[in-house]
């Protein structure tokens, strides 16, 4: 049972396209373990698409016959010469229909801790890099460019920890196998967790769990001795 | 490619498509898709490009903010729809749900192109567009009874070995990525691998011989 997702407004903004990719990633990646997600994203898209093609939903006008007028109003702006038209329409008509059948590029499935746990979907086209590993922590970045924003799978083995701390911007984890429980509450696979400054955390997993997290920071440690573990936290996220 | 009169431009008459705009979608949206899927009907194609074109840049201006890119919007959204109508399903969904799908996944990459400098296509696979479920996702042969005999040979493997033979020959993964995939050095995917040949070819050199 899922219990953490993704807000609406996530949700909407995503569907429209207007998230960071790696935050686009862990949404879908939500959204395939999660029936009720999916079923909201089906209903944003409807949406949309009503949006986009169907009855011209217009911000400035509530009423109807001023829609109309609206939609022939912008139509003018976006004419189309009927020559040039059939020019495009003959370009397109002359390619061939895709058959290949899409193959994922990159690993489908990953080994840990003698486990074998499927990725995400929306993972097959970006690459792991090498796995790195610090007492029981382990992490593999993904080669993803999306500016500031970093997004790793993390590997905590049974019994590990992530020493209390901060984050200074955001960080986004969702449970892809395993449990882990903090402050806030106990997380299960599929659980989408977005957290920014204003939470302070100390993760601790029994069973030992794989997270695929996105973060615009590096996580700053806050407790005694963790503190100089600080260096360390750029290695984490 | 200049396909279209850029807004501002004088009138030049009445070569105009959209003069009569949909503020209702038409039912037949479906049956064209369809058609082009099924017969790569280029006149229910030109019908989709018609009513689609005008709509796909009106949100390709919002969405990429300048005409050229939204024009370039246009003929990846219709040239995508043409060339993968097959993975459309009607029984899934709108027509209209569909090709906003293609369209916003085409913007998101074009968005990225431009912006982060990102080459990788991304967008189909964040918000997949395969609505007609793929019975085996794994190539076939053209040869159905080789296939056969070739895959009681993978499966009569050690399991390890097996594992790699299908990653490197049907999955297409790299030596590297296999290595990470199990957890293993890449010398034993290698080794893996020499092993799984030596008693493919052993063991279809004997069946030669019968
Ligand atoms: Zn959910």
């Amino acid at each position: 049972m899922i219990n953490h997702h993704p807000t609406s407004d996530v949700l909407a903004q995503f569907v429209a396209g207007n998230l960071p990719a790696s935050v686009s990633v862990l949404v879908s990646s939500h959204v395939e373990l999660c029936a009720e997600c999916a079923r909201s994203v089906q209903r944003l898209t409807q949406q949309a698409a009503i949006d986009a093609f169907g009855e011209l939903a217009d911000e400035t006008a509530g009423d109807e016959l001023l829609v109309t007028d609206m939609t022939s109003e912008l139509a003018g702006e976006f004419e189309f010469e009927l020559e040039d038209f059939d020019e495009c329409i003959a370009a397109i008509t002359a390619e061939e229909a895709d058959d290949k059948r899409q193959l994922p590029q990159t690993v489908t499935e990953i080994a840990v801790g003698g486990e074998r746990i499927a990725l995400p979907t929306a993972l097959r086209s970006i690459p792991l890099k090498e796995w790195q590993g610090m007492g029981k922590l382990s992490r593999s970045r993904l080669a993803l460019d999306d500016g500031d924003l970093r997004m790793s799978l993390l590997h905590i083995d049974k019994g590990g920890s992530v020493p209390c701390h901060t984050h200074k911007g955001f960080e986004i984890t969702l449970l892809l196998q395993g449990s882990f429980t903090d402050e806030m509450g106990e997380y299960r696979k599929g659980d989408f967790i977005w957290l920014d400054g204003q939470h302070t955390h100390q993760p601790v997993t029994e069973e030992g769990c794989v997270c695929l997290t996105v973060s615009s920071d590096a996580i700053h440690f806050t407790q005694g001795m963790s503190q100089l573990l600080n260096p360390i936290g750029r290695f984490i996220y | 490619m200049q396909t279209f009169v850029s807004a501002g431009a004088p009138d030049k008459g009445s070569a105009n498509i959209n003069s009569h705009p949909e503020t209702q979608v038409p039912p037949e949206l479906s049956v064209w898709l369809v058609r082009v899927a099924d017969a790569r009907d280029k006149q229910a194609f030109t019908r989709l490009f018609q009513f689609f074109a005008p709509k796909i840049k009106r949100f390709g201006i919002k969405q990429l903010g300048n005409e050229a890119q939204a024009h370039e919007l246009v003929q990846e959204t219709m040239s995508n729809v043409w060339r993968k109508a097959h993975l459309y399903d009607g029984d899934k969904g709108a027509a209209t749900t569909w090709v906003y799908t293609v369209m916003r996944n085409a913007a998101f990459d074009m968005l990225r192109r431009v912006k982060a400098k990102a080459e990788m296509n991304l967008g189909d696979d964040i918000w997949p567009i395969e609505q007609v479920q793929s019975e085996e996702a794994l190539p076939e042969f053209a040869d159905h009874l080789m296939e056969k005999q070739m895959l009681a040979y993978v499966d009569s493997l050690p399991e390890a070995q097996r594992a790699v033979v299908k990653g490197v020959y049907y999955q297409e993964l790299s030596q590297e990525q296999l290595a990470q995939q199990f957890g293993v050095p890449i010398g034993t995917i290698k080794s893996r691998l020499r092993l799984a040949l030596a008693k493919l070819k052993q063991q279809m050199g004997d069946q030669q011989h019968d």
